[in-house]
C-alpha cells in the first residue's frame, strides 16, 4: 500500500493539488512534461477581473511547490505506464534527459548567452526566439536550463559544445540518458490542462495568411513586459504598433463543424481584459470585440465588462465575424453583420479568441489510466453532479480544464477538491488494507 | 500520509485537550534544532551571553558576481567592519563545498550571525538558513545580501561602482545582523474538528469529505431538513433523476457517517478565537451548545431574487419565477400550459443587481426542455386536477408563499380549451450564457428541440401584459426591427441568486468580508477562491456567488481539503516574523486592529493589543501605523531598518 | 570636484517590487548603480518616520516600491502605503525638502524593465536636484527634524490609521467621510502638529520668544501663541526666562529623543 499521490500536470491546478496534499503531510510526485512548472498561467500577462499580474501571483506558488519537502517535482518527465489499483498503483515515469545536471546548474544562463543557435520560442507562442540551450521563461521553476536535443548542433553533428566548455559548474552533460523510474502511489490526480487550437484551418479568419491576425495567447505574450517584444504590441507586417484592435470571439469554439461544439468559458473575459490592457498601454488604442453571446458569468465579470465599456471605451458588437485584408497596408478587414446587413470595418490588428482544446496527450493518458473521455476528449467524470472529481477508476481523480472548460479560480477550487478525494482514498485504503 | 485515526471519541474529551489561547507569548514549543553530528556546539550562541561574531560569505557565483565585482576586495573590506569575526569568498556558496564552509566556520569561529552575499534571498534564503540550523544557529540570525540580481548583473559595465555597491549592501546587512535576535516559530495546536455552516449540497459535500479525511464535523442547518436550495428544484440539467433523488445518497452518507454530528433547526450563535481554536455556540430550538473547532466552512447558500413589480410579477397569476416554476413542476401543480415565455436577466446584469447570475440560462433551458419532454403529461387529464399547492418548502419566503396561494387560488391557471400540437417555448435573453461543455451541449439540444431564443437589449425590454385571459409578451425584434407580440400561458422570470439577509450577521460573527454583490468575498479572486483572508475559515457553494450544483460540490470538496490541512498537521506553525506589542507602551487605541487585514491583532481584555500568532502574516502594517510605536515587526524592526539605512548613507570607503 | 553621487535608498516589498528588481537582474537590464536596496516584507512596513529620519540624516533620495494596487500580497498593505506616502510628501513640503526626492512606485514581479527604467529616471532626477542640503543648512535640518517628530505624533498616526475605516465604515457614530474630507482633516492636523514640532525643535536648542518663533516659522504671532498654549498644556514647553515683558520659551523633552 502506498499513501503517496501522483499528480500529472504542473499547471496551476496540479500545483494547487500538490500543495494541498503535501501540506497535510502526504508525499506527492508532481510530473510535468515541460522543463518548468507553471503551465498556461505563467504565460498570461494579467488575469481578469482584477488585472492582477499573473506571474506575480503564480511565482510564489511555484516556488512553494518546488521547495516543499513533501513534493518531488519531476519536470521534463512523462507518465508512460500505469498498473495496479487504488492504494497500489505502479506508475512508470520517463525522465527525459535535459543534458544538464539539475543539481549543478545555477541558472546563470551564461551558456544561453553563448549558445549560437536560435529556434522559435514556444513559451512566447513562437513570436520570439530562444536558444537551443534555454531557460523556458524568466521565472521558470526549477531555475535550470535544458538542451533542446532536436536542434542542438552537438547532437546533430557533434560540433559546438560551447555550453559545456563554458559552464564552470560542469553542469552540461551530453551523455545524460533518458531514464525510467517506477513510482508506487495510492492515488492519481490528472490535471493536464489545455492546448491552444491553431486556427489556420479556419481560413475565414485569415490566421497564418494575413500577418496582422494574432491569437489571444500571442497577444498575451506580446503585451507582457517580459515577453518577446518587451510589452509592445507590434504588427507582424511592419513592426508598427496598432491603434485599432478587433477581437473576434468563439474562433473554432461553439462550432460543431470544427469539432469544438463547446464554449471555452474564459474567452469573453480574457478578450475583455486584453482590450482593457491595450488601452492601459496606449490610451489612443480603440478596441472592438465581436461576440456571439457575451458570457460574463463569474464573480465580478459583468461589472468588469461594464468597466471595459465605460472606462476603457471598449466597443462590443454582437455578430459573427470573419477577416479579409487590405492588401495595400496589410490591415485586416473584419466582415460582420448588423441586423442581417453585412458590414465591413478596417482594423490594424485582429486578435482571435481561439478555442482552448484538450491536449492530444489526453487520449494516451486516458488509455493508460483506463478512463473514458467525453465526446470532446475531456476527461469524463464518474458522476457529473455529485462526484465531478471522480473517474470510473477508483483512486484516479480529475481537476481543472482537462475535465471541463473553466477559469483559474475554478481550476484551483477543483484542484483542492481532487486533493480531498485523493487523500480520502489513500486514507481509506491505508486503513482497510 | 499519516492516517488520522486518533480522532477523540467525544467532543468533551477533546475540549479538555484543547490548547490555551496561544497569544503571542514567545514560548518556544518548537524543538531545538537537530544537531547533525556530535561536534556541534552544545549550546547555540545567544546574543545576550556572547559578543557579536558575524561571519560573512561572499560568493563569486562563478563569474556571475566575480566577473563584475572585485570579490577579494569586498572580502577585505568586510573584514574591517564592526563585529565581523570572519569573512571569506566562495566560488559557489550554494554548492556542497560552499555550504560545508559555512558549517565549519560557524563552529570554528564561534559565529553567532551569518551573512551570505550572493544571489537573491527569494530563492536561496531557505537553503542557507537550513545550513545555519544544522550548525546549531537559529535561522533568524541569518541575513542575506543580494549582490547578483541587484548588483553584478545590473552594473556589468561599472566594476568599480558595482564593487562599492556590493560593499555597501553587505555593510547594510552587517548592521542589520548585529541587531538580529533569534526567533522561534511558535506552534499552536489545532482542534481536529470542523464546523460546517449550511446543509445544502456544498455543505454536505464539504462535511462528508472532512469526515472521510478523519475529522469530526458539526454540520449546522437552520431548517429542519438537509438539502438546501436543491430541495426546491424539480430536475437537474445533468443526469436523469429528480433533484431530490439525485442528492438523496449524499444526504444519507452524511447522516450515516460516524464523524458527523448534524444539528437541524440550528444556528451559529457566536464564534470567537482563531484558526485551530474557534469557540462556537450552536443554538438548537432555544438550547445552546458550545463546540470547539479548528476550522469553519461557510456554506450558507443563496436565495432567489423576488422580482416584485417586474414583468407583471405579483400582478398576473401566471407570471412566476424560475424556482416557483420548478416547485409547481415538482409538486405536480403545474397548470396546463402550451405557450411559455422565459425572460432571462430579470433584476440582474446591471438591473437591480449588477452581476450575471451564471446559472439561470441553463436552468431556463432545462425547464424549457422539461416542458417539451413531459408535454403529454402536462397537458393530460391528470395534470388538469389542481389542488392546494405545497408551501412547506422552507426556502420560500413568506412573500413567495403569498404568490403560491395566488397560483393555487386561481386553480385552473391554464386557459380555455386544451391546446393542440407541441409546446411553443421562447426564451428571451440578453446573452445565452451556457458556458463550458456540459451547458453548451444542453443549449444545442434545446435549439434542436425548436425552443426559440430571442435576444433583447436593455434599450428595449420586453413587457408583459394581459389581454383577456392570456398573457402577452410585447417585445422588439432586434433583427426585424419591429415590435412583436407573443401570447403565453405562463411567463417564467429568471431572476438572480442573491445573498440571504442573514449573511451580514454571519459576516460580523466570523469577521469575514462581503463583496459588493452581497456574497462572501474570498481571500483572492484567482488563487484563493475558497479561502477567506482570515485563516481557518473557508467558503463554498452559492454563499460565495452563483454556482451550479457540480461547482457547489467541487467547491465543497475543495474547502474540505483546505480545512483538513491544519487539522492533518495538528498544529499551526506560526510565522516567526510577526508583530510584537510592547504592553507597557500600548494605550489600547485600536488603530492596529483597524489596519490588520487578517484580524490577527486585537484588543485584549486588559485593554492592550495582542497578536494572534497563528493568524499574523508579518506584513508590518500595524507597526508602521501604531500611534504609540508600541508594535515592532520581528526581523524588520525600526532599529534594524534605520541601521541599514544609516549604514548606506555613511557609504563604503 | 568629483561628480555628485547621490545616496539613494530603496525600500522594496518582497513579493512584487523586490522580485521585479531581481527580474531586472536576471534579464540583465542595466541601470545606474547609486541606489541601495533594503528588503521589507510589505511596503506598508515602511513607517514615514523611517523615511523622514533618513532624509534628516542626509539621504538624497528615497524610493518605496510596492505591488500594484489590488495585487498586494497582504491584501491591502499597499493601500496603506499610499496613504502614508501622502503624509511623507506633505511633511517634506512643510520642511522645505524637495518632494521629488521621495518616490512611491508600484512595480510588479514581471516588470524588470520598468524597475530598471524607474531607477534610472529617479537617479537622474536626484542628480538634477543635487545633494541634499540637510547636513549644511541647520534651519532645514530642524524643519526636517520637526517633520520626523510630526510623523511620530499620536494624532497624525491615529488619523492615518483610521483613514480607510473612516471612509468605508464611518466613525463610532456611523458618520462616513469622503476621501477628500479625510485628506482635509489630516492636512489640518499635519499643519498644526508640524508647527508645534517645529516650535519644540527650535526651542530645544535655544529659548525663543513668540515673535522670534513667528519669524522662523512664518506663522502669525496669534497662531504661535495658540500653539504655545497647547504645548504648555501638554507640558512640552515652559517659560525659560522673561526679557523685559517678553517671555522666552524652552522645550521640555521627556525621556530622550
Amino acid at each position: 500500500m502506498s499513501t503517496d499521490v501522483l499528480v500529472i500536470g504542473g499547471g496551476i491546478a496540479g500545483i494547487q493539488a500538490s500543495l494541498d496534499i503535501a501540506d497535510k503531510g502526504g508525499k506527492v510526485y508532481l510530473v510535468e512534461k515541460t522543463p518548468s512548472i507553471g503551465g498556461r498561467m505563467a504565460q498570461l500577462d494579467k488575469t481578469f477581473p482584477t488585472n492582477d499580474c499573473s506571474i506575480c501571483i503564480l511565482a510564489p506558488k511555484m516556488a512553494d511547490c518546488y521547495g516543499h519537502p513533501n513534493i518531488d517535482v519531476l519536470t521534463y518527465s512523462e507518465v508512460v505506464g500505469v498498473d495496479g489499483e487504488a492504494g497500489k498503483f505502479k506508475v512508470k515515469v520517463l525522465r527525459k534527459a535535459r543534458y544538464v545536471d539539475e543539481t549543478k546548474c545555477t541558472g546563470c544562463e551564461e551558456c544561453v548567452a553563448k549558445c549560437p543557435q536560435k529556434v522559435p520560442n514556444e513559451f512566447d507562442q513562437g513570436l520570439g526566439e530562444r536558444k537551443v540551450i534555454y531557460m523556458p521563461f524568466a521565472q521558470a521553476v526549477p531555475r535550470v536550463v535544458t538542451i533542446d536535443k532536436e536542434n542542438c548542433t552537438w547532437f546533430i553533428k557533434e560540433k559546438c559544445g560551447a555550453c559545456k566548455i563554458l559552464c564552470e559548474r560542469e553542469a552540461v552533460d551530453f551523455d545524460q540518458k533518458d531514464e525510467e523510474v517506477v513510482l508506487d502511489v495510492g492515488s492519481i490526480i490528472v490535471a493536464i490542462g489545455y492546448d491552444i487550437w491553431d486556427p489556420t484551418p479556419a481560413s475565414e479568419y485569415g490566421y497564418g495568411k494575413y500577418p496582422n491576425v494574432f491569437t489571444g495567447m500571442e497577444y498575451e505574450r506580446m503585451i507582457n513586459a517580459s515577453g518577446p517584444t518587451g510589452g509592445e504590441m507590434k504588427r507582424r507586417s511592419d513592426g508598427e504598433r496598432p491603434h485599432k484592435l478587433a477581437f473576434i470571439q468563439c474562433v473554432g469554439s461553439r462550432n460543431p463543424q470544427l469539432g469544438h461544439a463547446y464554449c471555452c468559458s474564459v474567452c469573453c473575459m480574457f478578450s475583455t481584459k486584453e482590450a482593457m490592457l491595450a488601452r492601459e498601454h496606449h490610451d489612443d488604442i480603440d478596441s472592438t470585440i465581436f461576440y456571439k453571446d457575451l458570457r460574463a458569468f463569474g464573480k465580478g465579470f459583468f461589472e468588469y465588462v461594464e468597466r471595459a465599456k465605460n472606462d476603457y471605451g471598449v466597443r462590443y458588437i454582437n455578430s459573427d465575424a470573419t477577416v479579409q485584408e487590405n492588401p495595400e497596408n496589410n490591415n485586416p478587414i473584419v466582415v460582420y453583420d448588423v441586423a442581417g446587413r453585412p458590414e465591413k470595418e478596417e482594423f490594424d490588428m485582429v486578435v482571435l479568441a481561439t478555442t482552448l482544446v484538450p491536449r492530444p496527450d489526453a487520449i494516451k493518458i486516458a488509455e493508460m489510466l483506463g478512463i473514458p473521455l467525453t465526446e470532446f476528449k475531456f476527461f469524463e467524470s464518474k458522476d457529473r453532479i455529485l462526484a465531478p472529481m471522480d473517474t470510473v477508476r477508483e483512486g484516479v481523480y480529475l481537476a481543472g480544464y482537462c475535465r471541463e472548460p473553466m477559469d483559474i479560480p475554478e481550476a484551483v477550487a477543483e484542484a483542492s477538491a481532487a486533493a480531498a478525494r485523493a487523500v480520502e482514498t489513500v486514507l481509506a485504503k491505508g486503513v482497510t488494507g | 500520509m499519516e492516517p488520522e485515526e486518533q480522532t477523540p471519541e467525544t467532543p468533551i474529551e477533546q475540549e479538555e485537550q484543547a490548547p490555551q489561547t496561544p497569544v503571542v507569548q514567545q514560548e518556544p514549543i518548537a524543538e531545538p534544532p537537530v544537531e547533525p553530528d556530535e561536534e556541534a556546539p552544545e549550546t547555540p550562541p545567544t546574543p545576550d551571553s556572547e559578543e557579536l561574531r558575524i561571519g560573512v560569505f561572499v560568493c563569486h557565483c562563478g563569474t556571475n558576481i566575480g566577473g563584475f565585482v572585485d570579490v577579494p576586495a569586498v572580502v577585505e573590506y568586510v573584514k574591517t567592519l564592526p563585529n565581523v569575526a570572519f569573512a571569506r569568498d566562495n566560488l559557489y556558496t550554494c554548492a556542497e563545498d560552499g555550504l560545508t564552509a559555512i558549517r565549519d566556520a560557524i563552529k570554528e569561529h564561534k559565529l553567532n550571525r551569518v551573512i551570505v552575499a550572493s544571489c537573491t534571498p527569494r530563492t536561496h534564503a531557505p537553503l542557507f538558513q537550513g545550513v545555519c540550523e544544522e550548525a546549531g544557529l537559529n535561522k533568524y540570525l541569518f541575513e542575506f545580501a543580494n549582490i547578483r540580481e541587484q548588483c553584478s548583473w545590473v552594473h556589468m559595465k561599472e566594476k568599480e561602482d558595482a564593487t562599492r555597491k556590493a560593499k555597501d549592501l553587505i555593510k547594510s546587512s552587517v548592521s542589520k545582523a548585529a541587531l538580529l535576535v533569534p526567533q522561534e516559530e511558535m506552534k499552536v495546536d489545532v482542534v481536529p474538528r470542523s464546523l460546517v455552516i449550511g446543509g445544502g449540497v456544498a455543505g454536505l459535500s464539504a462535511a462528508l469529505s472532512v469526515a472521510r479525511q478523519g475529522f469530526d464535523v458539526h454540520l449546522v442547518e437552520k431548517e429542519g431538513v438537509l438539502g438546501g436550495f436543491t430541495r426546491n428544484l424539480n430536475s437537474l440539467s445533468l443526469g436523469d433523476k429528480s433533484a431530490e433523488d439525485t442528492i438523496k445518497p449524499l444526504i444519507e452518507h452524511v447522516q450515516a457517517h460516524e464523524n458527523i454530528t448534524v444539528h437541524l433547526n440550528s444556528q451559529v450563535e457566536s464564534v470567537s478565537g482563531f484558526i485551530g481554536n474557534f469557540d462556537t455556540t450552536i443554538v438548537t430550538n432555544g438550547s445552546s451548545k458550545e463546540v470547539k473547532v479548528g476550522t469553519i466552512i461557510v456554506a450558507t447558500g443563496a436565495l432567489e431574487y423576488i422580482p416584485e413589480g417586474l414583468y407583471g410579477y405579483g400582478m398576473y397569476d401566471n407570471v412566476v419565477t424560475l424556482t416557483e416554476f420548478e416547485i409547481l413542476c415538482k409538486s405536480g401543480k403545474l397548470p396546463k400550459i402550451k405557450n411559455v415565455a422565459f425572460i432571462q436577466c430579470v433584476g440582474s446584469r446591471g438591473q437591480d443587481k449588477s452581476y450575471c447570475s451564471r446559472i439561470c440560462c441553463v436552468i431556463s433551458i432545462k425547464n424549457a426542455l422539461y416542458i417539451t419532454e413531459n408535454f403529454a403529461e402536462i397537458m393530460g387529464e391528470e395534470g388538469a386536477e389542481r389542488v392546494e399547492v405545497d408551501v412547506s418548502v422552507p426556502e420560500i419566503s413568506s412573500r413567495r408563499r403569498r404568490r403560491r396561494r395566488m397560483v393555487s387560488a386561481e386553480g385552473e391557471a391554464a386557459p380555455g380549451p386544451a391546446p393542440t400540437g407541441g409546446p411553443e417555448i421562447t426564451i428571451f435573453n440578453r446573452d445565452v450564457t451556457t458556458y463550458g461543455a456540459d451547458h453548451e451541449v444542453y443549449y444545442n439540444k434545446a435549439r434542436e428541440k425548436r425552443i426559440r431564443f430571442v435576444r433583447y437589449t436593455t434599450d428595449n425590454l420586453p413587457k408583459v401584459t394581459q389581454e383577456g385571459d392570456k398573457l402577452v409578451v410585447n417585445y422588439y425584434h432586434e433583427t426585424l426591427k419591429t415590435e412583436r407580440k407573443l401570447q403565453a400561458d405562463m411567463v417564467v422570470l429568471a431572476t438572480p441568486l442573491i445573498a440571504p439577509p442573514d449573511a451580514a450577521d454571519l459576516s460580523k460573527k466570523l469577521k469575514i468580508p462581503i463583496g459588493r454583490d452581497g456574497f462572501f468575498l474570498e481571500a483572492h479572486m484567482k488563487l484563493r477562491p475558497i479561502d477567506f483572508a482570515t485563516d481557518g475559515i473557508f467558503v463554498c457553494g452559492t454563499a460565495r456567488g452563483p454556482a451550479d450544483i457540480t461547482e457547489s460540490v467541487a467547491q465543497g470538496l475543495g474547502t474540505a481539503s483546505r480545512a483538513a490541512i491544519p487539522m492533518a498537521r495538528g498544529f499551526i506553525q506560526a510565522e516567526a516574523i510577526l508583530a510584537q506589542v510592547d504592553p507597557e507602551i500600548c494605550t489600547g487605541c485600536g488603530t492596529c486592529e483597524a489596519n490588520c487585514p487578517y484580524g490577527a491583532i486585537r484588543l485584549s481584555d486588559d485593554g492592550v493589543a495582542e497578536v494572534l500568532a497563528a493568524a499574523c502574516k508579518g506584513c508590518g502594517c500595524c507597526g508602521a501605523t501604531c500611534p504609540e510605536k508600541a508594535i515592532q515587526m520581528m526581523n524588520y524592526t525600526d532599529d534594524q531598518l534605520l541601521a541599514q539605512g544609516r549604514s548606506i548613507l555613511q557609504g563604503a570607503m | 570636484m568629483t561628480e555628485f553621487e547621490p545616496k539613494i535608498v530603496g525600500f522594496l516589498c518582497n513579493w512584487c517590487s523586490y522580485a521585479g528588481a531581481d527580474l531586472a537582474g536576471v534579464s540583465r537590464y542595466q541601470y545606474p548603480p547609486e541606489i541601495r536596496i533594503i528588503r521589507v516584507m510589505c511596503s506598508a512596513r515602511v513607517d514615514p518616520m523611517i523615511v523622514l529620519t533618513l532624509f534628516k540624516e542626509g539621504a538624497d533620495g528615497i524610493m518605496i516600491g510596492g505591488c500594484h494596487i489590488g495585487d498586494c500580497h497582504y491584501i491591502s498593505g499597499n493601500y496603506h502605503t499610499e496613504k502614508r506616502a501622502f503624509v511623507i510628501r506633505r511633511l517634506m513640503e512643510k520642511a522645505g525638502l524637495e518632494v521629488d526626492r521621495f518616490r512611491l512606485e508600484w512595480i510588479s514581479a514581471s516588470e524588470g524593465e520598468r524597475f530598471a527604467s524607474t531607477v534610472a529616471e529617479f537617479t537622474e532626477k536626484i542628480k538634477e536636484l543635487g545633494p541634499s542640503k540637510v547636513m549644511e543648512d541647520s534651519d532645514l535640518a530642524s524643519r526636517v527634524g520637526a517633520a520626523v517628530d510630526t510623523s511620530l505624533d499620536f494624532r497624525i498616526r491615529a488619523l492615518l490609521g483610521h483613514e480607510v475605516g473612516m471612509i468605508e465604515d464611518g466613525n463610532v457614530y456611523g458618520e462616513k467621510k469622503t476621501e477628500d474630507e479625510m485628506r482635509e482633516i489630516i492636512d489640518a492636523a499635519i499643519e498644526d502638529e508640524f508647527r508645534r514640532s517645529l516650535i519644540l525643535e527650535i526651542t530645544s536648542s535655544k529659548p525663543a520668544s513668540a515673535k522670534e518663533l513667528s519669524q522662523v516659522t512664518k506663522l502669525p504671532t496669534d497662531r504661535i501663541v495658540e500653539h504655545i498654549a497647547t504645548l504648555r498644556q501638554k507640558n512640552l514647553l515652559a517659560v525659560d526666562h522673561i526679557e523685559g515683558m517678553t517671555p522666552y520659551y524652552v522645550a521640555l523633552r521627556v525621556g530622550g529623543d
